[in-house]
């Protein structure tokens, strides 16, 4: 009961991880239409980015995170007016290399100013909770409670106010979003703004249980892609799904099977999945 | 108000609009008459900002507008209302209407006043202002089509062959509404292909063929002109 329950929490933390990450991916892909490789650089400038906060200004923690989204969703910004923005009449491919150019050029820069060692990052919440038998490690309920805050802070912006609405309506129709006059400029900066955001935030969450490093972006962002496959491509419900079913699979795969496995089961899960559902599970329900 | 002085669009190397001159006067009711594919989205495109002319220009009131954005056309008061109506089909009709008003978004009791005129106008919407816009009928989705051009509050409201797959009875129902729009001191640009209703409640009307603008005149003019009864009335 006990051990089932670990994977559970386990499934919880990873599947928040990814569905946060996924998040910042399928909004970008389901309003621009840009596959952004470069999404996993972002999210590990996002933890170098608190780690330097943390150690180097002795900033707490929540505050690093902060000024962490803030910096990636700048950067996320300037990689829209810089590359993508020129390329929008541009063929799809170009979008492609741009992205995966992007994605190499910062993990060079952070190579260069940190070079390529492992490092750990230090969270207030190292403690342990145990609630009669169920042990939980304080970081892990903040990954899964800081998760669903951020999911739920999401919806109601995009579903609430009127600048989050400017983004479903220019999702849901290009040309009637213009026509109100909707400025596509506007959208696709905030567009990238928020999913910068996102990516730091995960990779700040996630980093305390997990290392820091330059190449920490790459099994994440395939991951993440995986997951909007399934969840149909630009579907918001579907990346938090998607993501959920993948941290679940890894963390009982990993355990009844053999944790060496972990990462081929999502692959592996994307195969079997688009077999039967070749449209992903929530294509027709998105948005 | 408006005015089009030899405007020419290309598509690659297709002339889509070739010297087309024309004007809108301040409170006109204005058809463009045309079979498919003559060019008559292509000009509502072009003049609304989603097409930029290769040559000619375009002015609102003496001030140049060819070039600009759409969303500077819509504060400029030059609003469209697209074939095919372009809703946000998963959103609901209120927040389709809500958006229409994005560019008033700080004054809230104007657009409040607007939205009751608009249920007023379509008294349906307001009983269906809480379903999603793409499940309603086709006259239905054309009424908030125009209900959200309302929002945005047009001095020159543009109409992209409102009456496209509607019923007949419906139909009629839609040119009364636009003359009460007329009449309320918008200036109104209708693309038509039915004929007969449409120069019913026009002042003028030009005729668009093949990308260019064959024929111009006022309503008596064009309902008694012959080439005008076969080609578009079919008596």
């Amino acid at each position: 009961m006990n051990l089932l329950f670990q994977q559970v929490l386990n499934g919880l933390t990873l599947g928040s991880i990814y569905g946060l990450v996924a998040l910042g991916l399928t909004l970008v892909y389901g309003i621009l239409h840009i596959p952004n490789f470069a999404h996993g650089a972002l999210y590990m400038v996002g933890a170098f980015a608190s780690y330097y906060f943390m150690t180097d200004m002795g900033l707490h923690y929540w505050l690093a995170m902060l000024l962490s989204g803030v910096v990636v969703a700048a950067l996320a910004v300037l990689s829209e007016r810089l590359v993508f923005h020129p390329l929008r009449n541009a063929p799809p491919i170009h979008d492609k290399i741009a992205a995966i150019g992007i994605l190499l050029f910062l993990e060079a820069v952070i190579q260069m100013l940190w070079g390529s060692d492992f490092r750990r990052m230090a969270s207030p919440y190292n403690g342990i909770l145990n609630f009669d038998g169920l042990i939980i490690p304080e970081q892990r309920l903040l990954i899964i409670v800081g998760a669903f805050t951020l999911m739920l802070a999401l919806h109601l912006f995009l579903r609430r106010t009127m600048l989050g609405s400017t983004i479903i309506a220019m999702a849901q129709s290009r040309e009637g979003a213009f026509l109100v006059g909707i400025d596509a400029n506007r959208v696709a900066m905030l567009t990238f703004a928020i999913s910068g955001m996102l990516a730091a935030f995960a990779a700040t969450l996630y980093a305390p249980i997990n290392l820091v490093y330059p190449a920490m972006g790459h099994l994440v962002i395939m991951k993440a892609f995986v997951i909007i496959v399934l969840g149909g491509m630009g579907s918001i419900p579907g990346a938090i799904l998607g993501g959920m079913i993948l941290g679940f699979a890894e963390s009982f795969g990993g355990f009844y099977l053999s944790s060496d496995y972990k990462d081929i089961i999502a692959f592996s899960l994307l195969v079997v999945i688009l077999s039967f559902r070749p449209t992903g599970l929530f294509a027709k329900g998105a948005h | 108000m408006l005015q089009l002085d030899r405007v020419d669009v290309c598509y690659g190397s297709f002339k889509a609009l070739n010297q087309v001159s024309m004007t809108v006067a301040a409170g006109e009711l204005v058809v463009l008459l045309g079979a498919n594919g003559a060019g008559k989205t292509t000009l509502f495109n072009t003049i609304s900002g989603l097409l930029r002319p290769t040559a000619g220009s375009i002015t609102l009131e003496g001030r140049r507008i060819d070039g600009l954005k759409p969303s500077a056309l819509v504060a400029a008061g030059v609003v469209h209302c697209p074939e095919g109506r372009k809703l946000f089909p998963q959103m609901s009709v209120l927040q389709n209407l809500t958006l229409g008003a994005y560019l008033h978004r700080r004054d809230g009791e104007g657009n409040r006043r607007n939205l009751a005129e608009v249920f007023e106008l379509f008294p349906i919407l307001h009983d269906k202002r809480q379903q999603p816009a793409g499940s309603l009928s086709g006259g239905q989705q054309q009424m908030v089509a125009i209900g959200r051009a309302l929002m945005s509050r047009p001095r020159l409201l543009m109409l992209d062959e409102p009456s496209l797959g509607l019923a007949p009875l419906v139909v009629n129902q839609m040119f009364e509404v636009i003359t009460r729009i007329n009449q309320s001191g918008t200036s109104v640009l209708l693309a038509e292909q039915n004929a007969f209703a449409a120069l019913k409640i026009a002042h003028r009307a030009y005729v668009i063929e093949g990308g260019s603008l064959v024929m111009e005149g006022d309503q008596q003019a064009m309902l008694g002109n012959e080439a005008v009864r076969k080609a578009y009335i079919g008596a």
